[in-house]
C-alpha cells in the first residue's frame, strides 16, 4: 500500500518534462547490425563459448565451474588483500593496456563486487586445506565487507566501515564477533580498498608484465608484484600476520577494469590462525561494479544473540588442521575440528 | 506469447527459438532505453545502449543463472553500457536537451531549464526510477521487473525523488503554483 504523497502535483509536470513515446524494438534491424548475436540465436547458442563482454561479468561462473580453477586456489583477499597485494598497476611501457585508463576508469567507479575462492592449507601438512567461496563488497562511501562461505552457508563475515572507523569480523557458524576501532594506519589502507584507492594503492609498487592472456574468452594483459607491504597492517599482527605474498592481476584490454586476481601469502601464527602457519591462496574475479551496494552491507552492528570472540574460545583447537583468512580462519579450525576430519575439507562436504 | 513468462522465454530462446528473445526484447526495450537515458542524457543514444545491452545481455544468456528475472538482469547490463557510454563522451553533459525541447510548449523555458538542472542532481538511482516511471509511463509492476526492486521500495524512491525535485525548485523560487 502506497502512501500519501505531498509531492504528487510533481508528477504532471515530470510527465511533461520525460516523457517519450515507448520507443519501439525493430528487431530485424537490430539483428543487421548485430549479425554474430543473430547467429547465436539461430544456433541455440551452440557456439556461444566465443562470447566476450558479458564474460565481464559473468567471468567468474565460468571459472568456477572449470576444473582447472576448481582446484586451483583463491582469492584476494578484502580487495585490500587481493588487490592491494596484486600491486600491478604502474606505467606500462609494452602493454596494450594504459593503466592510466585503468586508472581513471576504475577512480570513476563508486562501487564493485568481487566473487571468488580462499584457500588455506597448514604450512606443516600442506594436504590439509579449506577453501571458502568469497564475496567482496567494495565501496567509496561505506567501506569495504568480505563474505565467506562454505558450502551455502556463511562462514564469516568482516567488515571495514570506514565512516565509522571501526572494524568487526562476524563468525556466524559460532554466534561469535570481533569489534574494534580502526588505528589510523588501518584507516589509511582501507581507505584505499576502495575501487579508486586500489588502483592508487597499485601504482605504487613494482611488477612485471605478464604479457597477454585469454581468461574465457576475455583478452586479457597480466602483471605481476611481489610486494605486500602496503597491507601488512589491514589487521593488527596478533590478529592476522601476513608476513610475505605475491600476486598477479589480469585487467581486460577492452574493459580496462580488473578481471582477475591472484594471490599467494604466508600467514604467520597469529590469533585468527589459531597460532598455527598457514599458506593462503586465493583468486577472485569480478563480477559486477557500480550497482547499488546499501549501506546495510557494511554495517558493524553487532549481530543479536552473537557473543565476543575469547582467546579461550580457540586456544584448545590444535594446529594441524587447516585454516581460513581473515576472519575465517577460525571458523575453518573450528569446523575442521566439529567434523573431525583430518583430510581437506571443501565446502560440499563440509555442509 | 505476450504472455509468455520471461523464464520460459529465456529457456526457448536459449534452444534455437529467436522470436523468443525478440519477445523479451520487445517487452524490455523501452524500459532500457529509459535506464539509459537517465544516465546519457540524451535518447538517442540511450537508444543505442539500450540495443547494445540486449546484444550483450543475448552473449550473456547462456550464463544467466535465474532467467525469472531476467528483467533486473538486462536492467543491470544496461546501466553498466550506459555508463561505459557516458565515460567515453565528451563531458557536454549541460546539453540535455532532448528533454527541454520537449516540453517548451507546456512551460517556459526557463520553468524548464530549472526542471531539467532538478533531475540531473537527483543520485543516479532516484533518478533512474523518475525516468522509468514517467518517460513511458510505466507501472510499479514493469518498473520492479526491471530494477528487481519491490515495488515499495520503487514507491520510496520516488517519493525522496519528488521531494528532492521540490526542494530543489523552491531553493530557485519555482513553487508548485508557479508552474502548473
Amino acid at each position: 500500500m502506497m502512501r500519501n504523497d505531498s509531492n504528487r502535483w510533481l508528477e504532471r509536470l515530470l510527465a511533461r518534462h520525460i516523457y517519450h513515446k515507448p520507443a519501439k524494438f525493430d528487431f530485424q534491424r537490430w539483428s543487421e547490425k548485430h549479425p554474430e548475436e543473430s547467429r547465436l540465436l539461430e544456433s541455440g547458442f551452440k557456439d556461444s563459448g566465443r562470447s566476450y563482454e558479458n564474460k565481464t561479468y559473468h567471468l567468474l561462473r565460468c571459472i568456477m565451474e572449470s576444473k582447472v580453477t576448481k582446484y586451483s586456489g583463491a582469492a584476494a583477499a578484502t580487495l585490500a588483500l587481493a588487490l592491494v597485494l596484486l600491486n600491478p598497476f604502474g606505467g606500462s611501457k609494452h602493454s596494450g593496456v594504459l593503466l592510466a585508463d585503468v586508472q581513471k576508469k576504475i577512480a570513476e567507479t563508486d562501487t564493485m563486487v568481487f566473487r571468488g575462492q580462499k584457500i588455506f592449507s597448514c604450512a606443516d601438512e600442506p594436504n590439509i586445506s579449506f577453501k571458502f567461496d568469497v564475496v567482496k563488497y567494495m565501496s567509496k562511501a561505506y567501506g569495504h565487507t568480505e563474505e565467506g562461505y562454505l558450502g551455502d552457508k556463511q562462514a564469516y563475515r568482516i567488515t571495514f566501515n570506514l565512516p565509522k572507523k571501526q572494524t568487526i569480523i562476524v563468525l556466524p557458524m559460532l554466534q561469535k564477533y570481533l569489534i574494534f576501532p580502526c588505528t589510523d594506519e588501518q584507516i589509511k589502507i582501507v581507505e584505499r580498498l576502495n575501487p579508486a584507492g586500489v588502483i592508487d594503492l597499485l601504482l605504487q609498487s613494482e611488477h612485471k608484465e605478464l604479457g597477454a592472456g585469454d581468461i574465457n574468452g576475455v583478452e586479457v594483459e597480466g602483471f605481476e608484484f611481489q610486494n605486500v607491504k602496503s597491507i601488512e597492517n589491514i589487521l593488527p599482527k596478533f590478529l592476522f600476520d601476513i608476513q610475505q605474498g605475491k600476486g598477479v592481476i589480469w585487467v581486460g584490454v577492452k574493459e580496462l577494469m580488473p578481471i582477475k586476481m591472484e594471490g599467494d601469502m604466508v600467514i604467520g601464527k597469529c590469533f585468527f590462525t589459531a597460532f598455527t602457519e598457514l599458506r593462503l591462496h586465493e583468486f577472485c574475479v569480478l563480477e559486477n561494479y557500480d550497482v547499488e551496494l546499501g549501506e546495510e552491507l557494511f554495517s558493524t552492528a553487532i549481530p543479536e544473540g552473537y557473543t565476543e570472540i575469547k582467546l579461550t574460545d580457540f586456544i584448545s583447537i590444535k594446529a594441524g588442521v587447516a585454516g581460513a583468512g581473515i576472519g575465517a580462519v577460525t571458523i575453518g579450525l573450528v569446523v575442521g575440528k566439529k567434523l573431525r576430519n583430518r583430510r581437506t575439507v571443501w565446502p560440499a562436504e563440509a555442509t | 506469447m505476450a504472455d509468455v513468462e520471461d523464464q520460459i522465454l529465456v529457456q526457448q530462446a536459449l534452444q534455437g527459438k529467436p522470436e523468443s528473445f525478440n519477445e523479451l526484447c520487445r517487452r524490455y526495450y523501452p524500459s532500457l532505453v529509459a535506464v539509459a537515458d537517465s544516465i546519457l542524457l540524451d535518447h538517442h543514444l540511450a537508444e543505442d545502449a539500450a540495443q547494445e545491452a540486449l546484444a550483450a545481455a543475448c552473449r550473456g544468456l547462456k550464463t544467466l543463472r535465474r532467467p525469472e528475472s531476467f528483467g533486473a538482469w538486462v536492467g543491470s547490463v544496461c546501466r553498466n553500457v550506459a555508463k561505459d557510454m557516458l565515460r567515453q563522451l565528451p563531458r557536454q553533459r549541460e546539453a540535455s536537451d532532448g528533454h527541454t525541447k520537449k516540453e517548451s510548449d507546456c512551460v517556459d523555458d526557463e520553468q524548464s531549464k530549472i526542471l531539467s538542472e532538478a533531475i540531473q542532481q537527483l543520485p543516479q538511482h532516484l533518478r533512474e526510477v523518475v525516468f522509468l516511471r514517467f518517460y513511458n509511463e510505466m507501472s510499479y509492476g514493469q518498473m520492479s521487473n526491471v530494477l528487481g526492486a519491490t515495488q515499495q521500495s520503487i514507491d520510496g524512491r520516488l517519493r525522496r525523488a519528488k521531494k528532492k525535485i521540490a526542494a530543489y525548485l523552491k531553493r530557485k523560487g519555482l513553487r508548485n503554483q508557479g508552474i502548473l
